[in-house]
C-alpha cells in the first residue's frame, strides 16, 4: 500500500473548503555548503514550516566548477550544512528541497551531494525517501534544437553551435517547479536536484497546492538569498508566509529587518530586468507589486503576477576546457618601471615567445592601474606600487610552466630606457612565484532553449535510505 | 552634486555571466528623482565610462526601491581567460566620479 505523499498531507492540512491556510516556507540557505547559521535555522524550525528549501549552487563562481565537475564548497562544511537541514527536516517530517546540488548541478556534483546525504543518513540513523533529479541536457536534444533555431543567446555570448555542445565538458539545464512536483508526487521526503532555478525549491510545493503562482514565485525570489533582503543584510535563515493574496517576508534573526525598501531593493539583485523574472514555465511580473511594513521586522508583499509560457523553455549552461593555467605573481615599486609597465609587459611577452615555442595565450592584470576594471582612461597620477598578475593558458601543463618561468626571469631583468634599478624590476612575494592552477574552463553555453516538454529532460530517481 | 554623495548604494554584480548590472539606490524619492533627471545617467553618458557602445547600455528606473539600474554587456564573459572580475562585484568604480 502506498503512503500519502507530503503534497497529499499538506493539502489535507492547509486546504479546506476551497480556502488555503497560510503556507510557511523556510529558506535554510542561499548557498548551502558555505555555512548555515544554526540559531536562525532552528528558530525557523520552531515555527513548524510546511517546507524547507535551500539553494546550493550558482553560475556566479565562474565556469571552473561546471567544467571540472567539482564543488566550490568544502566537503566538511557541505556535510555539516546538509546534516543540519536533514536532521531538522526529518525531526518534524517536513519536506526538504535542495537545488543546484554541488555548485553547478551536473551529474558529478549531484552524485557527490547524494553520497554526502547517504553518509549523513547512515551516521545519524535517518530514514527517508530520497529523490534525485538530474539536470544534464542530452546533447542530441540540444543539437536538434539548434538545428530548429530554438536556442537563443542570453546577453553578450555568441550563437550556440553543435560543436560547442560536443565540446562542453558538462551541459546542464535549469529545472523549474515541474521537476520538484514530480519528485514529491513519487513520495519524496528529501529532493536533491541538479541545476535548478533558485526559486523552484521554495515555490514548487505551494504552487502544487493551488496557491497563486505569482506571489509564490515572488516569495521564492525574495527568500532564496535568506536575510540578504533585510536591513542590515545577512545570511540567516528567512521565513516566507504565503496566502492567496501575497506573502510576508521575515528574517529569523531578530536583528535583521525586512523593510519595504530592503525587500523591494532585492528585486533588483543580480537581475538584468527588475520587473520580470523568466522561469521555465512562465514569467513573473512584479511591476505592480506593493511592499508595506507589517511592523519594524516584517514586510508584506502583494501584487505579483504570473504569466504562463505558451511553450516551456530551459536556460542551459555549458563549460568547456580552454587549456592548462599557470600564473606569475609579481609586485613593483619602481617609478620608472611603473610609468612604462604597459610597454614593458608586451616587450617581455615578445621575448618569451622568441624562446618558448608553441601555442599559448598570455594575459596581464596590473593592479594599481587596470587589475580590477578595464578603465578606458589611464589613472590621473601613477600609483606608488603595482601588482602584476600574469596568466598563461597553454594546451599542456609543461608548456604553461615553461612560458611562465621564462616570463618571470625576463620580466625581472628586462632593460628599458631610464632604468635605475638594474638588479631586478619586480618583487616576488612568494617562492615559487609561478603557480600552476590546473585546467581552465570558459562558459561556452549560456542560452535559452525552447522545449516541447520539461519532464523528459529532468529524470527523477527514487531510493529509500 | 556627485553621484557618490547623492546615492546610498552604488553596487555592481553579474546578472549571469554575460551581463553586468549596476544598481544605484537613493535614500528618498527626492534624491531618486534628481538622479533620474540627470543627463549624466543616460546610456550616451555612461557608455564611454565602460568603453561599450551606447546602444548596449540600458538604464531602468525602479521607483519602489528609489533605485536606478544600469545594465551593460560584459566585455569578457565571466571567468574567461583574462577576466578581471568573475562576480562583477567591483565594476562600480567608474560611476564614483559621475557628476549629476
Amino acid at each position: 500500500m502506498s503512503r500519502a505523499t507530503h503534497l497529499d498531507r499538506l493539502r489535507e492540512r492547509l486546504v479546506k473548503g476551497g480556502r488555503r491556510a497560510p503556507f510557511l516556507a523556510l529558506s535554510g540557505s542561499g548557498q548551502l555548503g558555505n555555512g548555515v547559521l544554526e540559531t536562525a535555522f532552528r528558530a525557523g524550525l520552531e515555527r513548524r514550516p510546511h517546507s524547507i528549501g535551500a539553494d546550493m549552487g550558482s553560475v556566479d563562481p565562474g565556469p571552473n566548477y561546471l567544467g571540472s565537475g567539482r564543488m566550490a564548497a568544502s566537503d566538511t562544511i557541505a556535510r555539516q550544512d546538509l546534516a543540519l537541514l536533514l536532521e531538522g527536516a526529518r525531526a518534524y517530517d517536513i519536506p526538504l528541497l535542495v537545488g543546484s546540488a554541488g555548485t553547478a548541478g551536473a551529474r558529478p556534483h549531484l552524485d557527490h551531494t547524494l553520497d554526502l546525504v547517504r553518509a549523513i543518513a547512515r551516521e545519524r540513523g535517518l530514514h527517508f525517501r530520497l529523490a534525485s533529479i538530474a539536470a544534464d541536457m542530452p546533447r542530441e536534444v540540444v543539437k536538434a534544437a539548434i538545428r530548429r533555431g530554438e536556442v537563443t543567446s542570453i546577453g553578450a555570448i555568441g550563437a550556440l553551435t553543435e560543436a560547442d555542445v560536443d565540446a562542453a565538458s558538462h551541459l546542464v539545464g535549469q529545472m523549474g517547479i515541474e521537476a520538484f512536483q514530480r519528485a514529491l508526487a513519487m513520495g519524496a521526503d528529501v529532493v536533491i536536484a541538479g541545476r535548478a532555478c533558485d526559486t523552484a525549491v521554495f515555490s514548487a510545493i505551494p504552487a502544487a497546492l493551488g496557491y497563486p503562482i505569482g506571489p509564490a514565485m515572488h516569495m521564492a525570489k525574495i527568500i532564496e538569498c535568506c536575510s540578504i533582503a533585510c536591513m542590515p543584510g545577512g545570511r540567516d535563515a528567512a521565513l516566507g508566509t504565503l496566502d492567496d493574496l501575497g506573502f510576508t517576508m521575515e528574517s529569523l534573526n531578530p536583528a535583521r529587518h525586512a523593510t519595504p525598501l530592503s525587500v523591494a531593493a532585492h528585486s533588483l539583485y543580480e537581475q538584468a530586468d527588475p520587473y520580470t523574472v523568466s522561469e521555465p514555465e512562465g514569467t513573473l511580473h512584479v511591476e505592480d507589486a506593493r511592499y508595506t511594513a507589517l511592523d519594524e521586522h516584517r514586510c508584506r508583499v502583494e501584487g505579483a503576477l504570473w504569466v504562463p509560457a505558451a511553450r516551456p523553455s530551459v536556460k542551459i549552461e555549458g563549460a568547456t576546457r580552454v587549456g592548462e593555467r599557470a600564473l606569475l605573481l609579481a609586485g613593483c615599486a619602481d617609478p620608472a618601471a611603473i610609468a612604462r609597465i604597459k610597454v614593458i609587459l608586451p616587450e617581455v611577452e615578445q621575448v618569451v615567445r622568441g624562446i618558448v615555442a608553441g601555442d599559448y595565450r598570455m594575459y596581464f592584470r596590473v593592479y594599481g592601474i587596470d587589475g580590477v576594471v578595464d578603465w578606458p582612461m589611464p589613472p590621473a597620477s601613477p600609483p606608488r606600487e603595482i601588482f602584476i598578475l600574469g596568466e598563461v593558458i597553454a594546451d599542456t601543463t609543461d608548456l604553461a610552466k615553461a612560458a611562465t618561468t621564462v616570463l618571470k626571469q625576463y620580466l625581472l631583468h628586462h632593460g628599458f630606457p631610464g632604468r635605475v634599478s638594474t638588479a631586478g624590476n619586480v618583487a616576488f612575494p612568494i617562492t615559487p612565484p609561478e603557480v600552476q592552477t590546473g585546467t581552465a574552463y570558459r562558459f561556452s553555453a549560456y542560452h535559452v532553449m525552447q522545449v516541447d516538454a520539461l519532464e523528459p529532460l529532468f529524470p527523477v530517481a527514487i531510493e529509500d535510505v | 552634486m556627485k553621484l557618490v554623495d547623492c546615492a546610498r548604494v552604488i553596487r555592481s554584480k553579474n546578472a549571469g555571466p554575460t551581463t553586468l548590472t549596476l544598481d544605484l539606490m537613493f535614500e528618498d524619492d527626492r534624491r531618486f528623482r534628481l538622479a533620474q533627471a540627470s543627463p549624466a545617467l543616460t546610456p550616451a553618458a555612461l557608455a564611454p565610462l565602460y568603453g561599450v557602445p551606447a546602444a548596449s547600455v540600458h538604464v531602468i528606473a525602479y521607483a519602489p526601491a528609489f533605485a536606478i539600474k544600469i545594465v551593460l554587456p560584459r566585455t569578457t564573459i565571466a571567468g574567461d581567460p583574462g577576466d578581471r572580475d568573475v562576480y562583477g562585484a567591483q565594476q562600480h568604480g567608474p560611476l564614483l566620479g559621475v557628476e549629476l
